[in-house]
């Protein structure tokens, strides 16, 4: 057993911090569990969906998605170099998941059918593909993160045998991965005369896809740095300029896609229209497109860890800024046609850090009574 | 409709399954008498909230979970005439039901006669068909803790029993035209526009929206001019069948994918061993 | 209604004038839907753009209270244009009747007619009267040359009304004005037919007859009486008060619009010979010369066996009126406020928010010992002690509430405005100690008449007289056993007096028809227009009412066999005026009766000359014909149509007033401001404070006038109840032009107050493009309007509002006494 675990604190100022949202995020949720939807939150007949579906769910899922793009190029592209990383990239992944799935839980009006999907099948709903993908791959994915749970308690032998079959269950993972990740773009094809142009197009499936690999490797690089200061060990540079190449090329090409989106689509006018819409379209595009992709292609930038750690921070953030642009300001201006608006209540607010404390806690928890972080060493 | 346009076209022991429920609402009857708004509340037993005289008579102002179907009142002047337009609103039935594709337990279903109806018990309260429709018709119960979808029914269980629905039933001018086929419907409101020229908006909303529906609206004015959206016409689960139906292909394509280079990069990874 | 709801759909235009048709008639609505896709135009005339106006060809705003105005522009624009029908009004019409040549018009008389005495403020009629000849007929010239016929009189008095005059006074722009004369003018042709419908957008005037009378000389003048398709018709309000007038509600009439008797008529003859009216035209069929017969066979009706010859058939027993005594609504109640009444039933009714000047009546409820309420809710009306302003402790009146059932747990027949009788039959029993309102009736009738068989009384006789056989086996009190009485029933075998071998009538069966009633005593009928309503065939007693046959002989949509239309089925009265002479239809596509002189008897197989079609106003051959043919006007001493008509108080032609509040320092067509005829209840010195008025006066300097709207009924106890019609109209709204608004600064949606000289509301603003201001004689003058559909009681946080009620004036008709609630004073103030 590693000793650098036993240098992980429980109780520090930060833990503190998560523990008193925890439970005032737990008292939100109980207030949405008891009181219902319509007093607890402001959505409305014209505007169904809200913050939780684009921060919870889309926000949430596109972060998960470092753990497919690292178990994939671990277990397929045979990318050893990123093994030590693959942990706790899966880790991030399989409580990503698990959140989006409680804020799924919270937000649909009827939590406790959210078994239905499973077996009322309706495979013409992409929201029938993206529950089956959720279940399923939220079960591969504890798959992938058992071997650290069977190290701990000692069953080297299971632990081994799911170790060898990672492989064909890598494979799994991703293709549900890629399915899921696009599945939640092609949730919004549905509305073309809903959706503000500058985001509906036939692509949105293939721009989330693009995107969340973008993501996840920012997200994995982002917990890597992360997770090197507050656990005290040193980052690997190597893994990180490495990921850092993967999002260059990613991002250059996410670029390609929304640029010939939009040509195709409402044409360059439409982002400099100086409306609402245009502006939060132009931040997204700068914050997690366009600023990044210059930085990485600034070879010396690729290398610092400082500034890698910008760009994750940016690409975290723009990609987030679309998964909110997509679902919910990309939506107003129809909701504001029809005389309504929404913005989140504090209680919706509060549920959302809920999860979030919660999964940096349960990360935290997992990192310290788990070998998360240092697979590498004890193996060698 | 005098008489039982669906008793009339089925015969006897047939059932009504061959009907092709539609409903043909010209703009132009309308006397804003608002009786199918009331009609349907009371035959479906619909609750109320509590309004406040607004600057139009438009109430309750939307529809909701209590209200199936309202009318909207729009003044506007032109060179000093004044009109006065009544908008009903409500469910299109429309013959793809985005609503009905997007549901992810099949509690909204496009039942062969017609109507799109919902099944509350297997609901789960995703709200995906609210997003979904293109004329915003599902309502939710947001004040209840167990919440359900609500939007007309095209009076199914009138339709069943051999009554045609109630708003047409009431309907004074004959504003809402029910018939038991859509082609029918389609005809006569082509007969209404080529021989009354310069009388309607020369368009039949429904015909081509969404792909088209089992409502067919006819108006004086254009449509969104009394609060209809504009609405494309493509067939919006084509939208997302198209990406489904790739599903296969992609699972093939990522599966290959991923086993060749599986296969490769370990053969490349076991040829160069000295680089690790 | 002349003709009756279907009938709308065979107009070629219909003039929607003083009535709302779309939103207070909705289901007849469709019949001017059903002749719009024929190609018929439709004409509005309303201060405000209505739910009807949406559907119209054309819509001309107009000024409310000035309708005489209007129509008088349209009587010169025929006249001037020649667009009268002229077989018609030469041969129908009292046109070529030459008038007594003292009489003076208006335009002679600074506003008045002659005789009008201005301390009584009443007309002596004598000068209204034609020339006659020594035949005792009146003279004619069936030229209209002569300048003392009605025809010239009519062109002369009209002559005033020029269209910039009449723009002038309703504000209606010019051009729109032309425009409705000429749409409605092309009716006067043989192929064309027009239609009127008017309710209480006419009525509810100090000049509400005379509006209507107005477009009856436009009927007459176009030939649209008695056509399919044209008329004048009243839609009636309250479902079944076309029943109401026809048995008789009112204070001045009987069953079947017989007066009732004054004090000065002491016996049965007295009464007879001054309510028969007499003519020596061989070739007027003069129909209330039947008078006698109905009237001794309604007293055989409710008095019986105690009905006999010697006694008058009990005509000492019926109340009488004094000689000029008026009890209509207003006087009740301003009688019931100066103290006069110790008991009052409140008889499915709100008075406390449907009457005129609510304030005033409901301080006049204050003043009565007892009060009984018969309905099916507490209303405004049995709560008035407790509602604003009231102080429980200070009234002393005690009210009773008698649960009554509603419509559908009852039996009976309803009659519609177009006079078809409908059998209803009971839905569902009533509801906990509910009772019909005939078995309360039964009931109190039974009481009282034990009280005074035992205690005695003044004049008991009236009522311990009475039959009163409503109880049959099965039934204690039976609506079968009314409907047969109001039928009647030959209480002796009845023989033609022509041919004795002829029976008409079987002793105890059902009368045939009112064409078999005797002055005798030998029939009984409770309603003579309804005798025939519930008859014997071949042994059986058929209830005609109940008949639902859908055949349609003639495609006009009369629909004969369907219930029962009175009289004698006639769904289109003085329909021999939609013939020509000869007795061919004028517009034989609408041919609602025709001559057929080879017309084949069913039985005899032999020809018999007669009628085909409706019911004909009579069977008589038509006019053409010299021994037997008859008149139109059946109904008319002498059988013609009046144009110029000498029975109404205020005139014998409409003459324009304003309403007696308005905004106008003075009548802009003669020096009289208002009808000289009305009954002042305040002088404008003096009088009760309640009957105040105010004239063009700064405090209130906008029109106002009330209406109903779809989404409820009345006074809204049977629709506030109803949470579906609550939310779709929750609360009193004002409705106001965009200019109003702007220049008070007031919003759609904002709350207001509205006050006039008696009382004010509180409102929610509704700035709206269908009302504008208008310009009258140059200056802007800003109408308002409200709806009475709200009392305080419901909604219980009196978020609805208040009764309209609270802001009109103690006016009424010149002639029928009905409140001028359509015109009045008013401000408006944001709040
Ligand atoms: N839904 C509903 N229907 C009803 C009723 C109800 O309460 N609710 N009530 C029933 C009863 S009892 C009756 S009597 C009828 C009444 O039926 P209507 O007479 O149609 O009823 P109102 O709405 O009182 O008035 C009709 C119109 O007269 C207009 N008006 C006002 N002043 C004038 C004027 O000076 N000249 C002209 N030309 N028009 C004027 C008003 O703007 C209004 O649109 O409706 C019956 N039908
Ligand atoms: N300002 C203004 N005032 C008006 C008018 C207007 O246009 N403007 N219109 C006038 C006209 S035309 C009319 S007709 C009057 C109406 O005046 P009202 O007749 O006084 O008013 P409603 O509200 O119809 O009252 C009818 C009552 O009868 C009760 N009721 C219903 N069914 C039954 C039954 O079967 N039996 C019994 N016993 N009761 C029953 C109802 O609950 C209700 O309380 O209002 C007049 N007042
Ligand atoms: S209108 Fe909306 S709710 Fe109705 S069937 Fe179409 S998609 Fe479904
Ligand atoms: S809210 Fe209910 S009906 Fe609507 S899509 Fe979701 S499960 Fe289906
Ligand atoms: S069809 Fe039935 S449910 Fe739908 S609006 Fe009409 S009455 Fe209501
Ligand atoms: S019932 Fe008919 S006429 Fe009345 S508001 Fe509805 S659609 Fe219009
Ligand atoms: S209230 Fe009754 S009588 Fe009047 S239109 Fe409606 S259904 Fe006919
Ligand atoms: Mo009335």
């Amino acid at each position: 057993m590693s000793t650098e675990r036993h240098e992980i604190k429980m109780f520090t100022p930060m833990t503190l911090g998560l523990l008193i949202l925890i439970i005032a995020g737990a008292v939100s949720v109980y207030k949405r569990m008891t009181l219902g939807l319509g007093a607890t939150t402001n959505l409305q007949d014209d505007f169904p969906w809200g913050f939780w579906i684009g921060f919870d769910v889309l926000g949430g899922v596109a972060m998960a998605a470092g753990g497919f793009v690292i178990a994939s190029a671990v277990y397929l592209f045979n990318m050893k170099k990123y093994k030590p990383i693959a942990r706790p990239a899966i880790l991030t992944a399989f409580l990503g998941y698990l959140l989006a799935a409680s804020g799924i839980f919270l937000d649909i009006g009827q939590p406790f059918r959210i078994w239905h999907p499973m077996v009322m099948w309706q495979v013409h709903s992409i929201m029938f593909i993206v529950a089956i993908h959720v279940v399923i791959y939220t079960t591969v994915l504890a798959m992938e993160s058992s071997p650290m749970f069977f190290e701990r308690i000692g069953l080297k032998g299971v632990q081994r045998f799911v170790e060898k079959i990672m492989m064909p269950i890598a494979l799994f993972g991703t293709l549900l991965s890629t399915l899921h990740q696009s599945s939640l773009g092609a949730v919004y094809l549905i509305v073309p005369d809903k959706l503000h142009p500058l985001w509906y197009s036939s692509l949105l499936p293939f721009s989330f896809l693009v995107s969340a690999i973008m993501m996840g490797l920012s997200m994995v690089s982002f917990e890597s740095i992360l997770s090197s200061k507050f656990f005290k060990h040193q980052a690997n540079v190597g893994i990180l300029s490495g990921l850092a190449r993967g999002s260059m090329v990613a991002i250059g090409f996410y670029f390609v896609l929304k640029i010939f989106v939009l040509l195709k689509g409402p044409g360059i006018g439409a982002a400099f229209a100086g409306t609402m819409e245009a502006r939060l379209y132009l931040l997204e595009m700068a914050v997690g497109v366009i600023v990044p992709l210059i930085l990485l292609l600034i070879p010396a930038m690729r290398n610092s860890t400082g500034s890698i750690f910008l760009v994750n921070c940016l690409v975290i953030v723009g990609v987030v800024i679309n998964r909110m642009n997509v679902a919910i300001f990309g939506l107003l201006r129809h909701a504001h046609e029809r005389g309504a608006s929404y913005f989140p209540t504090t209680n919706e607010f509060m549920v959302t850090l809920f999860l979030v404390a919660l999964g940096i806690f349960l990360f935290k928890f997992a990192c310290k009574y788990f070998n998360v972080l240092s697979y590498e060493e004890v193996k060698q | 409709m005098g008489t039982n346009a669906i008793m009339e076209n089925t015969t006897a022991g047939q059932g009504v399954k061959k009907m092709e429920a539609s409903f043909l609402i010209d703009a132009t009857k309308c006397i804003g008498c608002r009786g199918c708004q009331i009609s349907c509340k009371s035959w479906n037993q619909n609750g109320t909230d509590r309004t406040t005289a607004g600057p139009t008579f438009t109430n309750p102002p939307k529809l909701n979970s209590k209200t199936y179907t309202n009318i909207a009142f729009f003044e506007s002047e032109q060179n000093g005439a004044v009109s006065w337009n009544f908008a009903r609103n409500g469910c299109f039935h429309c013959k793809k039901p985005a609503c009905a594709s997007v549901c992810p337990v099949e509690a909204l279903v496009k039942t062969p006669e017609g109507p799109v109806i919902y099944r509350a018990e297997r609901c789960i309260g995703c709200r995906y068909c609210m997003l979904a429709c293109p004329f915003n018709v599902p309502k939710y119960e947001w004040e209840k803790l167990s919440p359900k979808i609500q939007k007309c029914t095209f009076c199914y269980d009138r339709l069943l029993a051999g009554m045609i629905p109630a708003c047409a039933k009431t309907c004074p001018t004959g504003t809402i035209h029910f018939s038991d086929s859509i082609e029918k419907n389609l005809a006569e409101a082509k007969k209404r526009i080529s021989e009354n020229p310069g009388k309607y908006h020369n368009h039949i909303y429904g015909e081509k929206e969404a792909g088209g529906t089992s409502v067919l609206l006819l108006s004086a004015l254009p449509l969104d001019q009394i609060g209809h959206a504009k609405v494309g016409d493509q067939v919006l689960p084509d939208l997302t069948w198209k990406y489904i139906s790739g599903i296969p292909a992609i699972i093939g394509v990522v599966l290959a994918a991923g086993i060749g280079s599986w296969v490769i990069t370990r053969r490349m990874k076991n040829m160069d061993k000295e680089d690790e | 209604m002349t003709n009756h709801w279907i009938d709308l759909k065979n107009a070629d235009v219909v003039l929607v004038m003083g009535s709302n048709i779309a939103e207070n008639h909705p289901i007849a609505m469709k019949w001017i839907m059903r002749a719009r896709e024929k190609g018929a135009k439709l004409v509005v005339v309303d201060p405000r753009f209505t739910r009807t106006a949406a559907k119209a060809d054309l819509y001309a705003p107009l000024r409310s209270g000035t309708d005489i105005a209007f129509l008088g522009g349209m009587i010169k624009y025929i006249l001037d244009n020649n667009l009268y029908f002229r077989d018609y009004v030469v041969n129908y019409t009292n046109a070529a009747y030459l008038v007594n040549p003292d009489f003076k018009m208006p335009g002679q008389l600074n506003g008045i007619f002659s005789g009008y005495d201005e301390k009584t403020r009443k007309y002596d009629k004598k000068t209204w009267s034609f020339q006659m000849d020594d035949k005792g007929l009146p003279k004619k010239d069936m030229t209209l040359k002569d300048p003392n016929c009605v025809f010239q009189l009519l062109k002369k008095h009209y002559s005033r009304y020029t269209a910039a005059k009449v723009s002038d006074i309703t504000g209606t722009p010019k051009d729109k004005l032309l425009e409705v004369y000429k749409i409605y003018g092309s009716t006067g042709k043989p192929n064309r037919a027009g239609t009127e419908c008017y309710a209480m957008g006419w009525t509810q005037h100090t000049v509400g007859t005379q509006n209507i009378k107005a477009m009856t000389i436009i009927q007459l003048l176009l030939g649209n009486i008695g056509m399919a398709g044209g008329g004048v018709n009243a839609l009636r309000g309250e479902s079944n008060v076309q029943g109401s007038t026809d048995q008789g509600l009112l204070f001045h009439i009987l069953p079947g619009y017989v007066p009732v008797p004054t004090a000065t008529l002491v016996d049965l003859k007295a009464y007879n010979e001054k309510n028969t009216p007499k003519t020596k035209d061989p070739k007027s069929v003069n129909w209330w010369g039947n008078r006698p017969k109905y009237f001794a066979s309604y007293l055989k009706a409710i008095y019986g066996a105690n009905a006999t010859a010697d006694n008058d058939f009990g005509y000492a027993w019926l109340p009488k009126l004094d000689e000029g005594q008026n009890g209509s609504w207003l006087m009740l109640f301003d009688q019931m406020y100066k103290g006069k009444f110790e008991g009052f039933f409140a008889w499915g009714q709100n008075p406390a928010c449907s009457g005129a000047n609510s304030n005033k009546t409901r301080k006049a409820m204050g003043k009565l010992k007892w009060m009984v309420n018969v309905n099916l809710f507490d209303n405004e009306t049995a709560s008035f002690w407790k509602g604003p302003g009231m102080n429980p402790k200070d009234i002393q009146t005690e009210v009773f509430m008698l649960p009554c059932s509603s419509s559908v747990e009852k039996e009976g027949s309803i009659s519609n405005s177009g006079r078809w009788a409908q059998w209803r039959y009971k839905a569902i029993e009533p509801i906990g100690q509910s009772k019909p309102d005939g078995e309360i009736i039964h009931e109190l009738y039974k009481r009282v008449k034990k009280l005074y068989q035992a205690k005695g009384g003044k004049f008991p006789a009236p009522i311990t007289n009475l039959t009163w056989n409503y109880k049959s086996k099965d039934k204690e009190f039976d609506t079968h056993l009314i409907a047969r009485e109001i039928n009647g029933y030959y209480l002796d075998d009845i023989f033609d007096p022509k041919d004795a071998t002829k029976q008409l009538g079987k002793k105890n069966e059902l009368c045939t028809n009112f064409v078999t009633l005797q002055a005798d005593g030998r029939t009984s009928c409770g309603n003579w227009i309804y005798s025939g309503s519930y008859t014997h065939k071949e042994g059986k007693m058929i209830n005609m009412m109940a008949r639902r046959g859908k055949s349609d002989p003639t495609g006009l949509g009369m629909f004969p066999e369907w219930s029962w239309c009175w009289p004698l089925n006639r769904r289109i009265i003085y329909n021999r005026a939609a013939v020509n002479m000869t007795g061919q239809p004028w517009d034989p596509k609408r041919a609602v009766i025709k001559w057929n002189p080879d017309k084949l008897d069913p039985k005899t197989k032999k020809t018999a000359p007669g009628w085909d079609g409706d019911v004909p106003d009579g069977p008589a051959p038509p006019m053409a014909d010299e021994k037997a043919g008859k008149y139109p006007f059946i109904m008319r001493a002498d059988g013609m149509g009046a144009i110029f008509g000498p029975g109404l108080a205020d005139g014998p032609f409409p003459e324009h007033y304003e309403a007696l509040e308005c905004p106008l320092q003075e009548n802009l067509m003669s020096k009289t401001k208002i009808n000289p005829a009305v009954k002042l209840f305040h002088d404008g010195k003096d009088g009760s404070p309640e009957d105040v008025f105010f004239s063009c006066d700064t405090r209130y300097p906008y029109v106002a006038t009330t209406y109903r709207m779809t989404e409820h009924w009345q006074t809204g106890v049977l629709t506030r109840h109803l949470p579906w019609l609550l939310e779709a109209a929750p609360q009193l709204y004002v409705e106001m032009s965009e200019e109003l608004a702007a220049e008070k600064g007031i919003k759609g949606g904002e709350s207001v107050k509205v006050k006039s000289g008696r009382g004010e509301v509180k409102a929610v603003a509704v700035v709206t493009k269908r009302f504008k201001p208008f310009k009258i004689a140059g200056s802007t003058i800003h109408q308002i309007g409200l709806p009475n559909h709200f009392g305080w009681q419901f909604p219980e946080d009196g978020s609805g509002g208040e009764a309209a009620n609270l802001l009109t004036p103690t006016i009424g008709d010149a002639n029928t006494m009905i409140p001028e609630t359509k015109a009045f004073m008013v401000n408006v103030e944001k709040i």
